[in-house]
């Protein structure tokens, strides 16, 4: 099946302005399938650290989100262990909690909403919640283990 | 500077005239030549139809047509209207085109909200058109009686006689003349046989530079328009404009896609009414115009790939049948499939195809199934599932939860490897205002009682408003539940969800667990509004009543033998 029109635009988008400290890029035999680079914002944990994430389209995107994970190990509330996202807007419309993916939303959006998630960890919608029940009860101690973990395994 | 002159032939208007003005349509107009581009055919399309400047905060009207903001009617309360039960939707006024064949009529207060797509493109044009031009002010200082000037006609409110009316334009040129006359109150909305009249003796080179600005100024319009053009969610030009009640613009196909999945608007999140019914919504009239009118040519570029498109995910001209039971939109099917020739069905729906098929029940009784079918083994009217859930066991057969999306009519059916293959056409509600009106004209016909009833009967269910027949519907559901009906098991529950809040939604519901046959559901499947699926739910519940005496004695013999 051809290509949308709309993942063209997004992708051309996406190489002509591209978002400060995130990268995308297609592959070049599945142009669904995108490697992510984001840097982990300033005056967070993650700072210094580069994240590397996988990001596909599904076949009814953009009526059902992008799926999206973090192949970086990152210590972060929302973000599990097999480097799933805990994050409203990526979640389907379809399933019985109303979640908030919109077809107005697109790569660009998602991927800096993952960026905001970096710079404001959500112990309360947690994923991971080892990380969420630690970030609760000590969140410095919380926060120490996050940037090791960032200097272990996001800084090349 | 208006000079009125009387009619100068005494001869009536042809009554088409009017007509002939609100249809306007720029159909044909070339627009790749832009010397031909009428000054009038922009500046018209702009227009509010009540006070004829250029329309400022435009809303949308349900109907299609746009006014300004402070140009809608004034409201007054709604009578004999319960569905949607949602706060706004109390107050209506009459439209400007009421009795048009586009317009019904009244429109809920409510479903008027800014335009937001023609704002954006309204505030374009009065930063190119609303101010004089500073350049040919320097070049040519406007001089009075000049003599470029535009005649047009307008009908007499009084006499409907047409009178003659004549403004000087200056050096604007007559795009933008015309727009300026309109901005300032002088140039009316219905005004017709326009003609525009330069100078005796122009000198050539002025005219070829009038000539030039009005071009010019068309492609900056153009192109400023442009960006603001592009559906959010295909991202290309707008095709067959479609704006929900909250003000956005969506291609017609992808909001209704959109709404396959949800039913709330995906620029503001706001709960679109009754998404099953988007489809049958009027297009925005002026949004469609103005798009024809400015980028004819890249829309029929769009609605050639548009048609492509359509050849790959066409299901309607080429859908796979399971023959079977009855499903309901919204609502899931657990299916265990075991037949060879659905095996391969189900197997090929979920490799090559989006996991689409459609679900259609036996046709017991042999029943003839409308021109073009005759008595084939299956009922007309089904549902389009799609698979959610495929477990592919080792022997071959499957199990499958598929959930209905939307209802379709078979047109023409064939036979593919064993299974049958249809034609189909999809169903779709009815609009929103319809529904509205439905409601209103059953029950205010409804309203004087029969007495022959008597006092205790119950109420004609046509005499009920749409809010009574789903209170009933949703006490009768709780009473049975409290009564420990078995067909309201917790197990049942789980499976299709606890009852919907959602009047649209609930008697697909009711009808997936009610126990009565298939053949009683069976006429749900093709009503058409809401009201009348409250209606045939409600006459199921009156007569499982009915049958409930039945029912009690069966279920104390039950509890004897035990």
């Amino acid at each position: 099946m051809a290509l949308p029109k709309r993942i063209i635009k997004e992708t051309e988008r996406l190489m002509a302005e591209p978002v400060p400290g995130i990268n995308a890029v297609p592959h070049e035999d599945n142009l669904r399938y995108f490697d992510v680079s984001i840097h982990g914002p300033a005056q967070s944990p993650y700072e210094g650290g580069i994240f590397r994430l996988e990001l596909f389209l599904p076949d009814d995107y953009p009526m059902t989100p992008p799926k999206i994970r973090f192949l970086t190990k990152i210590y972060h509330p929302n973000i599990d262990r097999l480097g799933r996202i805990c994050l409203d807007v990526l979640k389907s419309t379809d399933g019985p909690r109303k979640d908030n993916w919109s077809p107005a939303l697109q790569i660009r959006t998602i991927l800096l909403s993952i960026q905001a998630l970096l710079g404001a960890p959500n112990p309360d919608d947690p994923l991971a919640n080892d990380v969420a029940q630690r970030w609760k009860d000590d969140e410095p101690a919380a926060i120490q283990t996050a940037k090791e973990w960032t200097r272990t395994h996001a800084m090349a | 500077m208006e000079n009125t002159e009387a009619a100068p032939a005494a001869q009536p208007p042809p009554p088409a005239q009017a007509d002939e003005a609100d249809s306007l349509t720029v159909e044909g107009s070339d627009v790749s030549s832009l010397e031909e581009c009428d000054p009038h055919v922009v500046t018209r399309l702009i227009q509010c139809k009540n006070c004829s400047r250029p329309l400022h905060t435009p809303v949308r009207l349900p109907c299609g047509n746009t006014v300004c903001r402070s140009c809608l009617p004034p409201a007054r309360p709604r009578m004999g209207i319960t569905y949607p039960a949602a706060e706004g939707r109390a107050e209506e006024f009459t439209c400007y085109w009421k009795g048009t064949i586009q317009c019904a009529g009244e429109h809920c207060v409510d479903d008027c909200g800014i335009d937001v797509v023609l704002c954006n493109m309204t505030d374009v044009f009065q930063e190119e058109l609303g101010f004089p031009d500073s350049d040919t002010e320097a070049v040519e200082p406007r001089q009075s009686g000049q003599g470029r000037t535009v005649r047009w006609k307008v009908g007499r409110k009084d006499t409907k006689k047409p009178e003659a009316h004549v403004a000087e334009v200056g050096n604007h040129g007559w795009l933008r003349g015309l727009y300026l006359l309109a901005w300032e109150g002088r140039f009316p909305y219905d005004a017709f046989e326009i003609t525009y009249e330069a100078p005796d003796e122009p000198s050539q080179g002025t005219e070829d530079h009038y000539k030039l600005q009005n071009i010019s100024l068309f492609k900056k319009v153009r192109n400023r328009l442009r960006s603001e053009l592009d559906c959010q969610v295909c991202y290309t030009l707008i095709l067959d404009p479609l704006t929900t009640p909250c003000g956005h613009t969506f291609c017609r196909k992808c909001i209704a896609r959109a709404l396959n999945h949800t039913d709330l608007c995906p620029v503001c999140r706001r709960k679109v009414g009754m998404p099953s019914a988007m489809e049958s919504e009027p297009l925005n009239r002026t949004l469609a115009n103005l798009i024809e009118l400015f980028f004819h040519d890249q829309l029929a570029d769009r609605r050639e790939v548009d048609a492509q498109d359509e050849l790959w995910t066409d299901h309607e001209k080429n859908l796979p049948l399971f023959v079977c039971t009855l499903s309901f939109p919204t609502m899931p099917n657990f299916l265990h499939i075991f037949e060879p020739r659905y095996r391969l069905m189900i197997r090929r729906v979920v490799d090559n195809g989006d996991g689409k098929f459609g679900m259609v029940m036996y046709n017991r009784r042999g029943q003839s199934q409308g021109e073009g079918l005759g008595s084939v083994p299956f009922m007309q009217y089904g549902t389009l599932l799609v698979i959610e859930r495929y477990e592919l066991l080792p022997d071959g057969r499957s199990l499958v939860i598929a959930t209905g999306m939307s209802r379709f009519k078979v047109l023409e059916a064939s036979e593919l490897d064993g299974y049958h293959v249809a034609c189909t056409e999809r169903v779709n509600d009815i609009n929103l205002a319809e529904e509205e009106r439905l409601e209103a004209t059953e029950t205010a016909a409804a309203a004087i009682p029969d007495p022959s009833l008597g006092p205790n009967a119950e109420p004609p269910l046509d005499s009920m408003s749409t809010q009574e027949l789903f209170t009933f519907l949703r006490e009768y559901v709780r009473k049975q539940h409290y009564a420990g009906a078995p067909w309201l098991h917790p197990r049942v529950m789980l499976a299709y969800g606890p009852v919907p809040r959602d009047a649209a939604r609930f008697p697909w519901w009711f009808a997936s667990i009610i126990p009565i046959s298939e053949e009683e559901k069976y006429p749900i499947l093709s009503a058409r509004s809401v009201r009348e699926r409250l209606k045939i739910s409600a006459r199921w519940a009156r007569e499982l009543k009915a049958r409930d005496w039945y029912f009690q004695i069966e279920h104390t013999y039950y509890i004897a033998i035990l």
